[in-house]
């Protein structure tokens, strides 16, 4: 049995969204029964937070489970001690991926042009987003996720379901970027206001 | 009645059928709506990858700063992820003083200020609170008898806020199905997560939550499955095919907006209220044998 190695959890404390929460973590594995895709998990909930607590950094930063939550919440609502477990998911999971850390490779790059795709336009393009997650991998992969989805595409253009215009930038694009650059110099773990 | 509607990036396309049947069913109870001018994305439940917590916030913060300076009604969010998403910068702001200002200092630089005023609600909320079952009941005209409705809830509805329905066992959509004449079938899987945001970036994983939705649905005597969220809406729809050929189901199931049926059992048109010829699995043949 490993023992116990605080650093990693101060780190965590420190840097992670909603990191000091796993504090108040019991262990009793609510979330891990009530999670719709903790079997494809390489740890549940519970057992990423004992992770934290044993200083398991690179198991912990590196592990598919906090990049598999899909904000269902329902580990949220069952918790007994009241930790919003899918925040502190995804505050694992940013933190990973800032550090370098790549926990599940897809969800990274579709979320990377979400929300590039969010800073850019303030909204997000509902045409333009899969093609650009398609084609980010170059352009081999592009063709293929494009050819693989056309299918979806035709019939939701053939039921008037794509917006045919490109979405525009939001009148205050310029000021929205302001407010969230600041945000994230204000943030945890940023480089302060 | 007046609310604020807040569009999201869904509603002009994928969700299409949803804004177009809720606008003439909203004309017929009385509901009237004001886009928030300028409003930007919620970040749905993706965002984290790029942004940091309160980046997030500030960017909900926006869209609750624009609409507290234009007026003083609720924002209705017909899009679960929206609802959430906004939702939380309301009660995290009211809960912790300390972040409502550090909110306000990143609005502050595009000129905006929150003080929290504005109410977020889900479309459904208002369709059962403020309007009422009652009411929805009177302006039937052609109640969907028989119909099997599988009303499925998903989880941004009512998770975790639970604000107008149970987080484990809600009833409000299953009450709204019976108030337009058709059956609503309760089945327990209509709480399970759709997979949302995973959608294409996990497909593998996202057919398998599909399919024990749909076969849970259809195992309780479901004809077809109703929602209230785009992203809901598109996953058990579009992926049935998908769902069929790796997993060896028959899913056939239309899966409808909750507006679009009210708008049939309203007497709208089909087409132009009820927006059904938008749907890829079509629900016309079995709306219409309901209506009789």
């Amino acid at each position: 049995m490993a023992n116990y190695d605080p650093s990693f959890a101060r780190e965590v404390f420190q840097n992670v969204d909603f990191g000091e929460e796993i504090k108040m973590c019991m262990q009793c594995g609510v979330c891990a029964a009530s999670c719709p895709l903790s079997t494809e998990m390489d740890y549940p909930p519970r057992q990423v937070f004992t992770l934290i607590r044993a200083g398991k950094r690179e198991e912990v930063l590196n592990c598919n489970s906090i990049m598999l939550c899909t904000s269902c919440y329902t580990c949220k609502v069952r918790c007994p001690r009241k930790i919003p477990v899918v925040d502190v998911m995804h505050g694992l999971a940013h933190y990973a991926l800032k550090q370098g850390f790549v926990p599940r490779r897809q969800p990274a790059v579709f979320g990377r042009e979400f929300w590039a795709q969010v800073y850019k336009l303030g909204r997000i393009d509902e045409k333009d987003l899969p093609r650009r997650y398609f084609f980010s991998e170059g352009l081999v992969a592009g063709i293929k996720g494009t050819l693989d989805f056309m299918d979806v595409g035709l019939r939701m253009l053939l039921h008037k379901r794509m917006k045919l215009l490109p979405e525009r930038k939001i009148k205050g694009i310029q000021s929205l970027r302001k407010m969230l650059d600041k945000a994230e110099r204000m943030g945890k773990g940023g480089a302060g206001a | 009645m007046k609310y604020f509607l807040y569009w999201g990036c869904s509603l002009e396309g994928s969700g299409k059928n949803y804004l177009a049947s809720l606008e003439p069913v909203a004309e017929v109870l009385g509901m009237e709506f004001e886009e928030i001018e300028d409003w930007n994305c919620c970040g749905a439940s993706i965002s984290y990858v790029g942004a940091g917590d309160l980046a997030i916030k500030v960017l909900n913060a926006r869209n609750l700063a624009l609409a507290e300076a234009e007026g003083s009604y609720d924002i209705v969010a017909p899009c679960s992820s929206c609802y959430i998403q906004m939702n939380k910068v309301n009660h995290e702001i009211g809960e912790d003083p300390e972040l409502a200002s550090k909110v306000n200092a990143c609005l502050a630089e595009g000129g905006l200020k929150y003080s929290g005023k504005i109410r977020v609600r889900h479309l459904l909320d208002v369709l059962y609170n403020d309007v009422g079952p009652e009411k929805i009941r009177e302006k039937v005209q052609k109640p969907l008898t028989g119909l099997k409705v599988g009303g499925y809830v998903g989880c941004q509805s009512v998770r975790p806020y639970g604000e107008y329905d149970s987080v484990e066992k809600p009833t409000i959509q299953d009450e709204l199905i019976q108030a337009i004449g058709a059956d609503a079938v309760p089945f327990p899987n209509k709480m399970k997560c759709c997979g949302s945001g995973i959608f294409l970036s996990e497909i593998d994983l996202c057919l398998t939550l599909v399919k024990n939705i749909l076969g849970d649905a259809v195992a309780h005597g479901a004809q077809l499955v109703s929602t209230v969220c785009p992203m809901c809406a598109m996953n058990l729809e579009l992926y049935q095919d998908r769902v069929n050929k790796a997993h060896g189901t028959d899913f056939d199931v239309p899966v409808v907006y909750l507006t679009q049926l009210m708008a049939a059992a309203f007497g709208l048109d089909l087409k132009r209220g009820a927006a059904l010829d938008c749907n890829i699995i079509p629900p016309e043949g079995l709306i219409k044998a309901a209506m009789g």
